[in-house]
């Protein structure tokens, strides 16, 4: 039954996720023909900023480049972000959420944290998964094609990378009572990641390095090493969230 | 054959360095209504807490059906055979009736559907209502009936009444009176309303500042302490009593008043030795023993 409350605390979040995602993808490809009757518009730039008009021009090219480029790079990464923290943000100590009425059934804390973050994971999995589904589905629309196998691969690196975020507001939301610092907190922690992975231009480990599976788009390679790394960090982050539930006083 | 149902001793909280408990002992013996009492902030809650494994002890023991209260691991068994109410009836908001009675009832393999029945007719509860939508009232009912359809051995209630306009707070005690003796059970209830202990409970422990002042049954209680007046023909004598149990004494002029926790015997046959004009012997009431200790510890 713990898995019921866990539902009902996020299914909002996830229908809506689920929502806007499918949406965004729907849009990325109807979007790929009109882009490409735009393409010769595009103007001669210089400079840093010429080589990136230039390297998106070239993604753009295919469907598959426009897709990564557009979708796995950008949209969906940035969105499944937000969801996750959004998931993963879980009121153990919010009284609205009959915090003391949970501590009272016979369950363990570490039985309530790992229910929370299941139920939190298998939403993740299926707001990286089922949207990005649609662009094998919807690309003879457009006259384009896109394999299962890519989208499959792709949403399992968005996944394990975006767990990251989702275990990081779990354990913030052990250590707040609110809703609201552990999702700020969580925010800003992602925008800063993102930064200054741009900044020091961090290579395959960098957790949207991974969530963007860059390698496998170019060179067929998975980001091994990201995702274990990806991996390890939010196990870790999970079993704080559960050491810090099970030490705290309510 | 465990003796006490609850049996916490010597036990210290400390938040934020303000001492919540200071040394407190406890015993719930089976089968027992015992009421916790004592004014706000006195440690009710933290105790409350303790119990139930919400809360860890800076040091002492509590042990619930033979069981160490303060391990994770046997909090969890310890909380199979409870009933429990918080002071907030903190409940799940996004729930609906029939939804938190559906999640509660699974946790509870001696969960009672009769009479989970029975306190949803008496109670008039609405079953599609959410919780966020219920009155206060209706919320320390619904509260209620999660505690009495456990099928639990004990039942533990933080202040089951706090916040409740008279009517609703009677019935609520009616029910837990009825409950109670239908059922084999023992009930262990914070309040802060003495009115409401006298009609409830069989035992009661007054705590102050995070110590226990006074325990016992509470016809024990009544028959102990008592009130000795005197009054002189001149001012009333600065005197010690050598007799054991004298818990306060006043002087207002010709006036000296004992209050005596131990009976009146030994203390009038003092008493006789200062020739005073009159002496009155008159018992008290539960709540003046707790004003007069929580005076003594002011």
């Amino acid at each position: 039954m713990l898995w019921y409350k866990s539902w009902l605390e996020t299914r909002w979040r996830f229908f809506i996720g689920v929502a806007l995602l499918l949406c965004s993808a729907w849009m990325t490809v109807f979007s790929y023909p009109y882009v490409l009757k735009l393409m010769p518009l595009v103007p001669d730039v210089e400079g840093e900023l010429g080589r990136q008009i230039r390297d998106a021009v070239e993604l753009t090219r295919t469907f598959g480049g426009f897709v990564w480029s557009e979708w796995f790079r950008q949209n969906h990464s940035q969105l499944i972000t937000l969801f996750a923290i959004l998931l993963g943000t879980a009121g153990f100590l919010s009284r609205s959420g009959g915090a003391s009425f949970t501590l009272s059934l016979p369950v363990s804390r570490q039985r309530l944290v790992a229910v929370r973050a299941s139920a939190g994971l298998a939403e993740l999995f299926v707001l990286a998964l089922v949207p990005s589904l649609v662009f094998p589905l919807l690309a003879p629309a457009v006259g384009q094609t896109y394999g299962v196998g890519a989208a499959i691969v792709h949403s399992v690196c968005v996944f394990v990378a975006s767990a990251v975020f989702h275990n990081l507001s779990l354990l913030l939301s052990t250590m707040f009572g609110d809703a609201w610092r552990p999702l700020l907190i969580a925010i800003v922690v992602a925008i800063a990641l993102s930064v200054v992975e741009r900044l020091l231009h961090v290579s395959g480990v960098g957790v949207f390095r991974v969530m963007s599976a860059e390698s496998y788009f170019r060179h067929g390679e998975l980001p091994w090493a990201g995702l274990l790394a990806s991996g390890a960090v939010a196990a870790a982050l999970y079993y704080a969230a559960v050491a810090n539930l099970a030490r705290r006083d309510f | 054959m465990v003796e006490h149902v609850i049996d916490a001793s010597n036990l210290r909280k400390t938040y934020d360095g303000v001492e919540a408990l200071r040394g407190l002992d406890l015993e719930v013996p089976a089968g027992s209504i015992s009421a916790l009492v004592g004014c706000n902030g006195a440690g009710k809650t933290t105790l409350i807490k303790i119990l139930m494994g919400m809360t860890r002890p800076a040091s002492g023991s509590a042990r619930i059906f033979g069981r160490d209260a303060t391990s994770a691991r046997e909090s969890v068994e310890i909380r199979r055979r409870i009933g429990f109410a918080s002071e907030e009836h903190e409940l799940y908001d996004a729930m609906s009736v029939d939804e938190m009675l559906r999640f509660t009832a699974p946790f509870f393999p001696r969960w009672r559907s009769d009479l989970q029945q029975r306190y949803l007719r008496k109670f008039e509860l609405p079953l599609q209502r959410k919780v966020k939508a219920l009155s206060r009232g209706m919320r320390t009912k619904l509260a209620l009936l999660l505690a009495l359809s456990r099928g639990a051995d004990l039942l533990i209630l933080d202040e089951p009444t706090a916040g409740l306009d008279p009517a609703i707070a009677e019935e609520v005690l009616q029910a837990l009176v009825s409950h109670v003796s239908s059922e084999e059970l023992t009930v262990f209830f914070s309040s802060n309303q003495i009115a409401e202990v006298e009609q409830v409970a069989d035992r009661v422990s007054l705590i102050h500042r995070g110590r226990a002042a006074v325990a016992g049954a509470i016809d024990d209680l009544r028959e102990r302490y008592c009130r000795i007046q005197l009054v002189f023909d001149d001012v009333a004598p600065d005197v010690t009593f050598r007799a054991p149990g004298v818990a306060r004494m006043h002087r207002h002029g010709r006036v000296l008043e004992v209050l005596s926790s131990n009976g009146s015997a030994a203390l009038l046959d003092e008493v006789r030795a200062l020739n005073p004009r009159a002496t009155e012997v008159r018992p008290v009431s539960l709540k003046e023993i707790f004003l007069e200790c929580v005076a003594v510890e002011e």
